[in-house]
């Protein structure tokens, strides 16, 4: 009897809640997010309202972001972002910027929604949690083990073709190599050069060059004795046989540099080439120099394999050991990565050091604007022969006119001789042979979305370093930017493998006549990870919030933001 | 009452039982204390004579001095069949275009300085605090001991590794910090033998005939001490040499162009498939190396333990 009572009971519980959710109007499937832009809102574009037959609430008007900068004294080159309409955004220059397709399909400058930024950047959530357009999203990173991206399916281009992408990584090149024999990844970057012929023998592995798009060389800082003495920086130059290093420490592919920019890129190669090498005339400088005994000196590096740089610690010994010839003592010096970035970056270094620079968009202004503007005391005192060069011929949109200064420039870099050019490395991928759709990009940016490894549905790939962050609008490391292309786009975007500029999630970027106003149109219906779409506004907050330093979510990794000071010169409102 | 006169059969019979003979006679009758004499002799005789035996400078870079030669070349050894026109090199040729056989020889010279060296430092050491810690006993001994528990509660290669990273990478900094992380084992064990051999009746009697405390520890008490210190000594080479090249092969140790085995393992690392000689020859050494250490160092405990004194 009892339990008959309760069973009623329970049955008219239901029933009343049945209709009472009957009555209630449906919930939003997610919460409304209140857009609040921080910049100042422009007018609102008027839209008139289409007559309906049933009357809605009216849609609010989009209230365009816009940030100016007060003047162009701040020593940057934007002067205002704004989000003219919905799908409209301006980037007015302080000074003509031919390079700005280039530099707006950089990674660097990946666009998020809006709301993300506002919500994850303080948390710092989106260091690890990124939300893009691309093709793939990202499912899990299982800290020091991989990275596992799943195909976006409401994708606004062409489908990736493999439903699952899955990074890995190892620091050693035959780590790397034995898991690619082995059959447990599909895909590995950077093989040992030695491993070149091991791997265009195996029928089962195919080899992808990379073009040689970097530049290696061997720097000194003008403010420490006696490299502040052109004499001795000229004798180094003719005193280090380049030919014997690519011949004996970089694959095929590589090429010793004649000039600082590779000549495949524009006016890499006007003006003289390099000095030959004379040990003798090398000796003679030194002699003139008052260093007829030579001196005692320091060689600075990472044990760190870049594709310029493939085997580091065997070059620097071959350095010292030419040095040597010169009467030069060099003691080795290795350092950790980062101190040493930071340090030669600085002008700290007191002796030799080796670096070198991977483009990261093909425009000579990524390789000689960064390293001899007015503002780097990488090589200690900036040459103004060289920079101020460089600063007129960049605001010159046709390479052809810009080509007399970038010879003086380049003519002036081997006088003073602020480093020396090596070598431009060549490097590879390698794949196994059955994975259609591989290939080497030569900005290191391999597009995993077209490669499909032979109908299965999950594709490894094995690159050298885990990820830092993959919030990479502030990170400079490629291993960072990797992954990050397969999840977030840009404005524009570079060819799949190669360098050419093409749409992104902009249709098109359109200069002014004197090429000061870029106006970005963006496609329509393209949506985000988290189901929202893209709009003007989540392009300039992602603009902003690197470019402003006085943001309130201008956080990131490291709150550095490097691509944008070297690229677009000083951040707003730093101090 | 004829006078006692000492028989030189007695006499010989006394020295043929000090401890020195008896034990080498003891160690010789080892077969395996053997070997690593045998095995330690050869690699002291290849170190005094490297400039003898290597056919090349360890740092000469080849390149421009011979035709043909390659980074990273086979090796290559005339009576084996390597043609005649091509220069002999019987363990290859390095990463850096330098001739390995000459590296690896003069290779020795650095491993058995780092053993010597560091181990002769860390007794030093250890043989000082140990003998102060258990003579002199009490807060004295707390103290001391205390401070080297805390130094072995850390695994050795980490701690020293960590004091490598604060001083910064180089040789001499790498053989301070193996003799550092060391010196705790040779405090020890002199303190447990001081602790004992302060108690035996020779050392009261000195004491009682007014004998300094300073006096009994070195004359009496210390040479008493030294046997077993000899035998971890002798052990402690072999892990001081390993511990020396892994902290090379991590690039704390020797730098380059120095020709060190564990650098030079370092180095070559990743190419232990395409030039596998290269790490081989390397490794070959240090395992012989620290082998004939082991072996000696057993031979050694074996024959000074009194407990086995059935070799008599």
């Amino acid at each position: 009897m009892k339990s008959r009572s309760l069973l009623s009971a329970v049955i008219f519980l239901v029933l009343v809640s049945m209709a009472v959710a009957a009555c209630t109007p449906a919930a939003p499937t997610a919460a409304p997010v209140e857009v609040q832009p921080t910049a100042v809102p422009v007018e609102p574009t008027a839209v008139p309202a289409e007559p309906t037959a049933v009357p809605v609430e009216p849609m609010p008007a989009f209230e365009g972001m816009v940030q100016t900068a007060p003047d162009c004294d701040y020593g940057g080159l934007i002067k205002e972002i704004a989000a003219v309409d919905e799908l409209t955004v301006q980037f007015t220059m302080c000074v003509p910027d031919p390079a700005f397709p280039s530099k707006a399909a950089f990674s660097a400058f990946a666009i998020q929604p809006k709301e993300w930024i506002e919500t994850a950047m303080v948390s710092r959530e989106i260091l690890e949690k990124p939300v893009g357009t691309g093709p793939y999203y990202l499912e899990s990173w299982n800290r020091g083990d991989s990275i596992v991206l799943k195909k976006f399916a409401d994708y606004w281009g062409d489908p990736a073709i493999t439903d699952t992408v899955v990074f890995r990584w190892s620091g050693e090149g035959a780590a790397r190599l034995l898991e690619l024999q082995s059959g447990t990844v599909d895909g590995i970057d950077n093989p040992s050069p030695d491993d070149f012929e091991v791997i265009k023998a195996d029928p089962n592995l195919k080899l992808y060059d990379r073009e040689a798009l970097n530049i290696f060389y061997v720097a000194m800082t003008n403010t420490f004795p006696p490299f502040d003495n052109v004499k001795v920086r000229q004798a180094i130059a003719m005193g280090l046989d380049r030919q014997r290093l690519v011949d004996n420490f970089y694959p095929e592919g590589s090429e010793v540099a004649s000039h600082f920019t590779p000549c495949a890129v524009p006016n890499g190669c006007t003006g003289d080439a390099w000095y030959d090498y004379d040990l003798e005339a090398a000796k003679a400088l030194l002699t003139e120099a008052g260093f007829p005994d030579g001196f005692d000196t320091k060689i600075y590096f990472r044990d760190v394999f870049r594709s310029y740089l493939p085997e580091p610690s065997l070059v620097a010994t071959d350095i010292q050991a030419q040095l040597k010839d010169l009467g030069i003592n060099a003691e080795i010096v290795v350092m950790e990565s980062g101190a040493f970035i930071e340090e030669s970056s600085a002008g700290r270094l007191d002796g030799l050091y080796l670096l070198g620079w991977n483009a990261d968009y093909p425009h000579i202004t990524n390789f000689l604007d960064y390293h001899f503007t007015a503002s780097n005391p990488q090589f200690g005192n900036p040459f103004p022969e060289v920079y101020e060069k460089l600063a007129e011929a960049a605001q010159i949109a046709d390479p052809a006119v810009a080509t007399p200064l970038y010879v003086e420039a380049n003519n002036a870099i081997k006088e003073l001789v602020p480093m020396v050019p090596i070598a431009h490395g060549g490097s590879a991928t390698a794949f196994k042979a059955e994975v259609t759709g591989a290939h080497a990009s030569p900005l290191g940016n391999e597009y995993m979305a077209v490669m499909d490894p032979a109908g299965r549905d999950t594709l490894v790939w094995m690159q050298n370093a885990e990820p830092i962050s993959l919030y990479c609008n502030d990170e400079t490391d490629g291993e960072s930017l990797r992954p990050c292309e397969q999840i977030l786009e840009s404005l524009l975007s570079y060819q799949v493998g190669g360098t050419v500029v093409e749409p992104g999630l902009a249709t098109s970027c359109d200069p002014n006549d004197d090429l000061t106003v870029w106006t970005c149109h963006l496609q329509s219906g393209v949506k985000f990870h988290d189901g929202s779409t893209l709009d003007a506004n989540d392009v300039v907050q992602s603009w902003v919030v690197a470019w402003d330093a006085a943001n309130p979510l201008h956080i990131g990794n490291t709150g550095a933001f490097e691509y944008f000071t070297y690229l677009f010169g000083n951040l707003l409102n730093a101090e | 009452m004829a006078p006692v006169t000492l028989s030189t059969d007695k006499h010989k019979d006394y020295r043929s039982n000090s401890l020195w003979r008896l034990t080498l006679r003891r160690i010789s009758r080892q077969s395996s204390a053997r070997v690593g004499m045998v095995i330690l002799g050869f690699l002291i005789l290849v170190a005094v004579f490297a400039n003898v035996i290597a056919p090349y400078d360890p740092e000469q870079v080849l390149i421009g001095l011979e035709d043909g030669v390659k980074k990273r070349s086979d090796p290559c050894i005339h009576l084996l069949g390597c043609p005649k026109d091509q220069a002999q090199h019987i363990m290859g040729i390095d990463g850096n275009v330098r001739d390995q056989f000459s590296r690896v020889v003069f290779g020795s010279r650095i491993s058995l300085m780092i053993g010597f060296t560091t181990i002769s430092f860390a007794i030093i050491i250890g043989t000082i605090l140990g003998a102060i810690s258990g003579y002199a006993g009490g807060a004295i001994d707390n103290i001391i001991m205390r401070i080297l528990d805390v130094l072995m509660a850390f695994p050795s290669l980490l701690l020293a590794i960590t004091i490598v990273s604060v001083l910064g990478p180089g040789l001499q900094n790498a053989l301070l910090a193996i003799a550092i992380v060391t010196i705790p084992v040779y405090a020890r064990v002199v303190r447990a033998s001081v602790l004992s051999i302060k108690e035996m009746p020779y050392v009261a009697a000195s004491r009682a005939l007014g004998g300094s405390p300073l006096h009994i520890l070195i004359s009496r008490v210390l040479p008493n001490a030294i046997p077993p210190l000899i035998v971890t000594g002798t052990l402690g080479i072999g892990t001081a040499i390993l511990d020396a090249a892994a902290l090379s092969f991590l690039g704390l140790g020797a730098q380059p162009p120095m020709s060190e085995w564990g650098t030079m393992l370092g180095s070559e690392r990743n190419q232990v498939f395409t030039a596998p000689h290269l790490v081989f020859f390397p490794g070959i050494a240090i395992m012989l190396t620290v082998l004939a250490f082991n072996l000696l160092g057993d031979g050694l405990r074996d024959a000074i333990d009194p407990r086995l004194g059935q070799a008599n």
